[in-house]
Order: structure tokens, then C-alpha cells, then sequence
């Protein structure tokens, strides 16, 4: 048994009813140590379900399979991750909103944020589209509708405006995901800015980057180990919980593509996706953006295993 | 851990920078010994009787706090531990887990020798790397010295597979020592068994046996001690199997952090053994029982095959020095191999490839050029996809410094610069007649910069490289005889 210096920040995501909120809280991070048997952990890793503003027709068939007949309409697609799948959460990706698809505008895009949070109870992350002169703008119409919900807005980056972005979320009570690229230096950096800024240090959920296993999860491994234990030893530019964007494993070929060789995609592509958010979940990672119903499953549960 | 340092190493050295081993200097060799990137017995000076006190000394000195235990043959050797670290970063974690196939011996001859046939041929193939699997369990599932040498004899004579064998029962383990004809992995010493098995070993060693010992409890404490007893009797290659429970994989994960720490972080040397993982016992745990996942997956062996799987890849995340599975479907075993694969590379070394040109197919003056990078597994994917859709050109692999595409062009390397320096160097010029490269999609933005700075022109392709072969019988003969007009005008 070790003993630790730091400890990692506690984010909550959602607002009580009893404060006016609509109802679903969910809470990670709040680690004294690094495993159970040092120190009770206080949370469950938490899976929040993808969903897209559009249609996405290129999503391989054994996901699609699930959500063929909702992708339509966004707030069915998130109705069924709540109510069939049991989501804790659900990501929106506004991602119709780069200019190169449909250039939709942070209005429209803050009008279905709203119809969102009225379809289903649980907290939100909102994602843009990864356009960097876009995203703050939608983000920040999207935070003002849902203004109190304590959602997570993704992301912040050093390839945009940041500024913008915590200042929305300090204006009406938002968590910020601070991305970076597999670089622990490059988070602290980012954090420290966005501390500079004015935002509270509670407030930031740290991504890291995954990369998908066979693309360099090595990378994301030791980036995020190096993390997470430089928070546990006090480091409180670093000590934030950790997000990952486990979908990545999705675009692996070993998990999508066609082939009789490697066997039937619907085994494969939803334990790839289990391999690389478990590999990311051992490293210290506490809420996952997934995709897969059946790989959100088993993550949840072992998740589960690891905190009781 | 304190580790040791070149320094210390070097002072035991015989320090005449003969050069024998290929080092520039004794120093060097300190550096490369103290990194693990060099074997002490190329230092042919070292083995002389003068210094045989400081060899044994920097042996010593240099062994890792988990014992390196090896078992198989002479044509393939199954080695296990050696690790020095707690987090890969920290150094490099060594010795890939093996992972080994189990076959009951209650099977009939012939699915043992077709079941034992088919794990030494399996392969997975990525990033230029043949994965494999690495040994055959045989389970005594019917408790019968004459059905598991039966079985042993079968795997042994058709394949060059290292072997475990698997029996709880002393006696049947004795009888098997009769016919291996290799080291075995013993698996195991219980806290029943023990005495009897160290009697039966002790034995077995007389005659000349060598075998490594799998100890087996749920209990950190009795592994303990269970140890220390072997190795008072002579018995020092162990692996600890603290048991897998598939109905609670945090239990097991907690033993394994806690057998790992005292061995790094305390240098316990009752604890510095490699550790044994069981999936298999998730198998038999869905097979017996309900299928928890039943709304995805309806057959039960597909679904048992799902959370063995989980479970080696949760094991191999923390610790597990060698797994016994039972699938064998590639689906199966792709996840598990490929995050051994990555895991165990060495995050000292840039994963890359020698810069230059690469004939694909049999190239002439009118195949296209196509630019890549050095990254390995850019290389490998883009040169294995080309292959299986019978694409001919000449493939320019750019030093990038081992970076995949996107990553170079974010980070500089794909650049102008570069491109005309490997141009020059390997006169590529000379082999086609015209001066067209392609360029992945992805680096889309370089072309300016690389026309500019080599004179040839760029034509961008695909994204992703299994689209090339297509992407080349559309278009290459109409933008080869495009620019050969342009420029013949
Ligand atoms: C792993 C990774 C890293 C690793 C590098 C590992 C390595 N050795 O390359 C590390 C941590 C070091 C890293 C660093 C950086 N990274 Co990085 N990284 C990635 C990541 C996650 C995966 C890259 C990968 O391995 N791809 C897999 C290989 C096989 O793909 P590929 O090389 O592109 O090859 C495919 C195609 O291009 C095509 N192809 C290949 N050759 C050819 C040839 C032809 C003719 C054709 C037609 C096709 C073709 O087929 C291949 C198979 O599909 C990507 C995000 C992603 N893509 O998921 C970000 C990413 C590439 N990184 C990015 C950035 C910004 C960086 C940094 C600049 C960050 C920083 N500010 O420091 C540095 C730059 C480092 C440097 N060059 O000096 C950005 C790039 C953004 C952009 N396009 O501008 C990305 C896209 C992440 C993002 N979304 O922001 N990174
Ligand atoms: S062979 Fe031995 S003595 Fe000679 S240079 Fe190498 S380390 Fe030194």
C-alpha cells in the first residue's frame, strides 16, 4: 500500500432537480489512490453513448445495426441509449455545423441542443464538429441553452479559441474538456491556461487522446499513467479526471472492415472497442465516449468491479 | 527500486576497451548492459577465470527483481518476467506474455493432434510482425496418467510446441516426466499438493528433468511461503497463479498489483516471479453458466469467447506474464495479440523503417511513384495493402522519423526538404520517365511546398492506402499521359 500526496479532482455533470436542475447527476473522479485496496474509490468509471446531429450512414453495420431507425432524429437516437442501453450520459457531436458538411449555425445548433436536454434527464457532453473557428461559437450557443447543467463542453484545444469556450462555461456553469495530444506537458500547459482564464480547476476534465488499439495506444497508455500518477503525487495543474474518446477503436480496419479471415465483425469490431476503453480504463481514465452498446456494457461492468 | 547505474556496472568491467563485443568501449557496453540491449556473454573477456567473481557480481547486480523463468524446447522457448518496472514508461516492459492454448486430454487422438496443429500454425499478421501463439496446455480433464502421456506424446510429435501440463494429481505429473522431452511448465503446487509435488520434483531433477513450477493460491501470503519452501528444496523457477475469478476480476487484479509491487517496489525476492493469468477460467465460467450478454450475443460460445478475451486483455494490462486461453477463433485472439504487440514495444525506440525505394511488384519507367513514411506501421499497412490488390509502383518511403502521416505533416517531416533529398538519394529519376508523385490524402496540404522545392509534380490520392489500387486503375494512365503532353509540348 502506498500513500499519496494528491488526489484527483472530483467533476459532477448534471443538476439535481432539488436545485432546479433536470435530475440525473453523475459524478467521476475523487481518487485518494490508485487502487481499491489503498483507499475506497468513490466513483464508477462512467460511458457516455455518441450520437450525431445527422444521419450517419457511414457507420459500420454492426453498430448501425442499433441505431438504424433512430439516426434520424437526434432525440429518438438519445431517448434509446437511455432507455434501451441505460446511458449514463450521451455526446452530442453538432458535427452537421462544419462548414465543409453543412455549416449549420450555432443557432439551430442551440435549438436542438434544447430539444435534447428536454427528450431525456441525464447530463450532456456537447461536441462541435472539430472545425477550430466553429466550435467555439456552437459551443457557446449550445452552453447558454442548457445554462445550469453542468454538461461538459468538448473541447478545448491550443488550436482554438479556449478563451471562449471557459468563458461560456464560467458564465453558465459548465465542466470544459481540455484536449491534447498525448503530450502530459502539453495538458498542464493547456490547463494552466485555461486556469489563467478564470476558469476553476474543478471544472476540467482532461483528454489526453486515445489512440486506438494498434495505432499507438502505447502512447495513450503512458500518457495517461504519467497523468494520473502526477496528480496522486500533487501536482494540481494535472490532477483532474480523465475523459477518452474510445469510438477511435471503431475507425481501426481490424474492428470495421470486411474480412472472412479475421472473423464476424459483430464479434470483432465491439471487442475492439472493449480492448482499447479497458486498456484506457486501467491507465486512469474515467468517462469514455463509446459507441457500441454491447462493448458499453461489459466496460461499464468491470468498471463497476474495480471501485466495490 | 534503486537502480543500478552504467557507472557501477563499468567499475566491475575488465575496462581495456578491447572492442571484443562490438562496444566502442567498455563504457558503452556498461550503458547498453545496463539497458538491457546487450548480453553479458558478449563480453568474451569477462568469461576468463580471472573475472568470474565479477561476473557473478554484476549478474548479481544486473538481474531484474522478477525472475526471468523460461520453459519449452530448444526450437522455441516460452520465457516469462525479467521486468525491472512498475509503468512501461518508465523503462520497457520485457518478454511478452506467452500465451498458451489448452487441449484436454480427454479428446480423442485425432482432435488433440488437428487442435494442436492448428495453435502452432496460427497466425496474425500486422504491421510486418507474424503474432503467434506460444504454448500448448494439457489439461488432465480426465485425471489419467495414461490419457495425459497419451495426449503429451501426440502434441510432442506433431508439433515443436513448448508444453505445460496441467494436473493437480502428483502422481500423474511423475508419470508424465517419463515422456517430456522438454523443460515443461509444471502447473501446479496447491497448498493440498505441495509436499508431494516438491517430493516428485525433487526426483525428477535426480534424473535429470528441468521444468518451471506454477504455485497456486488466492492468497498473497501462502505464495509467499509457498515459495520460499521450493526454493529451500532447490526448486527456483516458479510463476505464481494468484487465480483468476471471471466473476471478480478486481479480486485477481488486486492480487497481481500486489505480487508485482512487492517484487519492483520492495524487492521482495519470495514475490519476484512472473505471474500466470487464467482466461480460460472466464470461458468455462459463461460456458457453465448464464450468458450475460445474451441481447448481443445469442451463442453462448461466442459470448464465452467475448469475455475471455476481456479478461486476458484486463490481465495483460496489469501484470500478467503468461495467459492460458481456450478460443482459438482469430477474432478472438486479434485483440489479445495486438495489445501484446503494443505493450511490449520498446517506448525507447522509434518504430520505423529504413527510408528510401521500395519496388512493389515489378515496377518500370511508366509505374507510378507513390510517397510514404517511415512509420512502421504506416509502412507495413500501406505495403500490405498494396500487395493484396496487386498494385506496381515504386514506393518512396520518407524519413519522417518514424511518423505516420498526419503526425509528420502536423509535426514539419512531410515536407519539401525532405522529399527532394530522397529524390536525389535514390535517383529515382533514373528509373521513371516521367516526374509525377502521389501523395497520400492526408498530406494534402504539402503539395505546394514539395513541387516547389523538387520540381515534380503532385497529385494527391486517397485517404486511406487500401484505396489505391482502385484509385491507380482509374486515373493513372489518363494523369501519366496528361502530364506527358503537357510536357512534351
Ligand atoms: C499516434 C499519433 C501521434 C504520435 C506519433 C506516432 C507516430 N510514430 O507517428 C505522437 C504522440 C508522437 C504524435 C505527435 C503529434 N501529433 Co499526433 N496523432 C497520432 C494519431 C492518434 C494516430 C496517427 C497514426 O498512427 N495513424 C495510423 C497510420 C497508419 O496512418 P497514416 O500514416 O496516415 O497512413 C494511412 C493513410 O495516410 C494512407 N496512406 C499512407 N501512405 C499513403 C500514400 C498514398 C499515396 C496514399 C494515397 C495513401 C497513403 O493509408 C494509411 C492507412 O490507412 C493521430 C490521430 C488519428 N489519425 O487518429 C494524431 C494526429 C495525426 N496528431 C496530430 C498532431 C497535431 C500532432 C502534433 C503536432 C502535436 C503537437 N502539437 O506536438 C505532434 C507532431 C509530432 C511530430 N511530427 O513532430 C493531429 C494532426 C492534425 C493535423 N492534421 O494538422 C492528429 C490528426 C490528431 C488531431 N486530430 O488533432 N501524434
Ligand atoms: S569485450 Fe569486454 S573488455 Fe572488451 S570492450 Fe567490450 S566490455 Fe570491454
Amino acid at each position: 500500500i502506498e500513500t499519496y500526496k494528491g488526489y484527483i479532482r472530483e467533476v459532477q455533470f448534471g443538476k439535481p432537480k432539488s436545485e432546479g436542475g433536470r435530475g440525473k447527476v453523475v459524478k467521476i473522479g475523487g481518487q485518494k489512490a490508485l487502487y481499491r485496496f489503498e483507499e475506497p474509490q468513490p466513483n464508477p468509471p462512467v460511458v457516455t453513448f455518441d450520437i450525431f446531429d445527422i444521419p450517419m450512414h457511414g457507420l459500420p453495420a454492426p453498430v448501425k445495426k442499433y441505431f438504424a431507425d433512430v439516426m434520424e432524429d437526434p432525440c429518438e437516437w438519445a431517448r434509446k441509449c437511455v432507455k434501451e442501453f441505460g446511458a449514463d450520459m450521451i455526446t452530442i457531436h453538432h458535427i452537421s455545423t462544419d462548414p465543409k458538411i453543412k455549416d449549420t449555425s450555432p443557432r439551430e445548433a442551440a435549438k436542438l441542443m434544447e430539444d435534447l436536454l428536454q427528450a431525456v434527464d441525464v447530463p450532456f457532453v456537447i461536441g462541435g464538429s472539430g472545425d477550430p473557428n466553429k466550435d467555439p461559437l456552437v459551443l457557446e450557443a449550445c452552453a447558454e441553452v442548457a445554462e445550469g447543467e453542468k454538461c461538459l463542453l468538448a473541447s478545448a484545444n491550443l488550436e482554438l479559441d479556449y478563451k471562449k469556450i471557459a468563458e461560456a462555461a464560467m458564465k453558465y456553469d459548465h465542466n470544459v474538456l481540455s484536449w491534447t495530444i498525448m503530450d502530459p506537458n502539453m495538458a498542464k500547459d493547456l490547463n494552466r491556461r485555461l486556469i489563467s482564464v478564470g476558469l476553476d480547476a474543478d471544472r476540467i476534465v482532461m483528454d489526453p487522446t486515445t489512440c486506438a488499439l494498434g495505432y499507438g495506444i502505447e502512447f495513450s497508455i503512458n500518457a495517461m499513467t504519467r497523468l494520473r500518477l502526477a496528480g496522486l503525487k500533487g501536482d494540481e495543474l494535472v490532477n483532474m479526471p480523465m475523459s477518452s474518446g474510445t469510438t477511435n477503436a471503431i475507425g481501426a480496419r481490424e474492428a470495421w472492415m470486411k474480412n472472412p479471415e479475421w472473423g464476424d465483425r459483430d464479434y470483432r469490431l465491439p471487442l475492439w472497442e472493449i480492448t482499447t476503453g479497458l486498456t484506457m480504463l486501467m491507465s486512469g481514465v474515467d468517462i469514455f465516449m463509446m459507441l457500441h452498446p454491447l462493448s458499453i456494457k461489459v466496460l461499464k461492468e468491470i468498471g463497476k468491479s474495480l471501485v466495490t | 527500486m534503486a537502480k543500478v547505474s552504467a557507472m557501477d556496472i563499468y567499475k566491475l568491467l575488465p575496462k581495456t576497451n578491447c572492442k571484443k563485443c562490438g562496444e566502442p568501449s567498455c563504457m558503452a557496453f556498461a550503458t547498453k548492459l545496463q539497458n538491457k540491449e546487450i548480453d553479458i556473454d558478449k563480453c568474451p573477456i569477462l568469461n576468463t577465470p580471472k573475472f568470474e567473481k565479477n561476473r557473478k557480481k554484476l549478474i548479481e547486480m544486473i538481474s531484474p527483481p522478477v525472475k526471468e523463468v523460461w520453459f519449452g524446447n530448444d526450437k522455441k522457448k516460452c520465457v516469462m518476467g525479467g521486468d525491472e518496472v512498475m509503468y512501461r514508461f518508465e523503462l520497457a516492459y520485457f518478454n511478452p506474455t506467452p500465451i498458451g492454448i489448452d487441449i484436454a486430454d480427454t479428446l480423442s487422438d485425432e482432435e488433440i493432434k488437428n487442435r494442436a496443429k492448428y495453435i502452432e500454425e496460427f497466425t496474425f499478421e500486422r504491421t510486418g510482425e507474424k503474432l503467434k501463439l506460444d504454448f500448448i496446455a494439457i489439461r488432465n480433464a480426465s485425471n489419467d496418467a495414461e490419457k495425459l502421456k497419451n495426449a503429451i506424446k501426440i502434441v510432442q510429435e506433431n508439433t515443436e510446441m513448448p508444453i505445460a501440463i496441467c494436473s493437480l494429481n502428483p502422481d500423474n505429473i511423475k508419470e508424465a516426466f517419463n515422456v517430456v522431452k522438454s523443460k515443461p511448465l509444471i502447473y501446479a503446487a496447491t497448498t493440498e499438493n505441495l509436499d508431494e509435488m516438491i517430493q516428485i520434483l525433487k526426483e525428477a531433477k535426480k534424473n535429470g528433468k528441468d521444468f518451471a513450477l506454477v504455485l497456486s493460491s488466492n492468497d498473497v501470503k501462502t505464495l509467499k511461503q509457498m515459495a520460499a519452501k521450493c526454493l529451500a528444496n532447490g526448486i527456483g523457477d516458479l510463476v505464481f497463479d494468484p487465480h483468476t475469478y471471471p466473476e471478480n476480476i478486481a479480486d485477481t487484479i488486486d492480487n497481481f498489483v500486489m505480487i508485482r509491487r512487492s517484487a519492483i517496489e520492495r524487492e521482495d525476492k519470495y514475490l519476484g516471479f512472473p505471474i500466470l493469468g487464467l482466461p480460460i477460467n472466464a470461458y468455462h465460467y459463461i460456458m457453465k453458466g448464464e450468458n450475460p450478454i445474451e441481447n448481443f450475443i445469442q451463442d453462448q460460445e461466442k459470448a464465452a469467447g467475448m469475455y475471455e478475451a476481456t479478461i486476458a486483455n484486463v490481465l495483460m494490462n496489469r501484470y500478467a506474464d503468461a495467459l492460458i486461453m481456450h478460443g482459438i477463433e482469430t477474432w478472438e485472439l486479434m485483440p489479445v495479440l495486438t495489445l501484446r504487440q503494443a505493450i511490449y514495444t520498446d517506448p525507447r525506440k522509434p518504430q520505423a523503417v529504413e527510408p528510401g525505394l521500395y519496388p512493389i511488384g515489378n515496377p518500370d519507367e511508366n509505374s507510378p511513384v507513390i510517397m510514404t513514411t517511415n512509420f512502421s506501421l504506416t509502412y507495413y499497412t500501406v505495403v500490405g495493402d498494396f500487395e493484396k490488390d496487386n498494385v506496381t509502383c515504386w514506393l518512396l518511403v520518407l524519413d519522417t522519423g518514424g511518423k505516420a502521416v498526419d503526425v509528420s505533416v502536423a509535426g514539419g517531416q512531410y515536407c519539401g526538404e525532405n522529399a527532394k533529398k530522397l529524390i536525389e538519394e535514390t535517383k529515382i529519376e533514373e528509373k521513371v520517365n516521367h516526374r509525377i508523385i502521389i501523395l497520400p490524402a492526408l498530406a494534402a496540404s504539402t503539395r505546394g511546398d514539395i513541387e516547389d522545392k523538387t520540381g515534380w509534380t503532385c497529385v494527391v490520392g486517397t485517404r486511406d492506402s487500401s484505396q489505391v489500387g482502385e484509385f491507380l486503375r482509374k486515373n493513372w494512365n489518363k494523369i501519366l499521359n496528361e502530364w506527358k503532353e503537357k510536357n512534351d509540348a
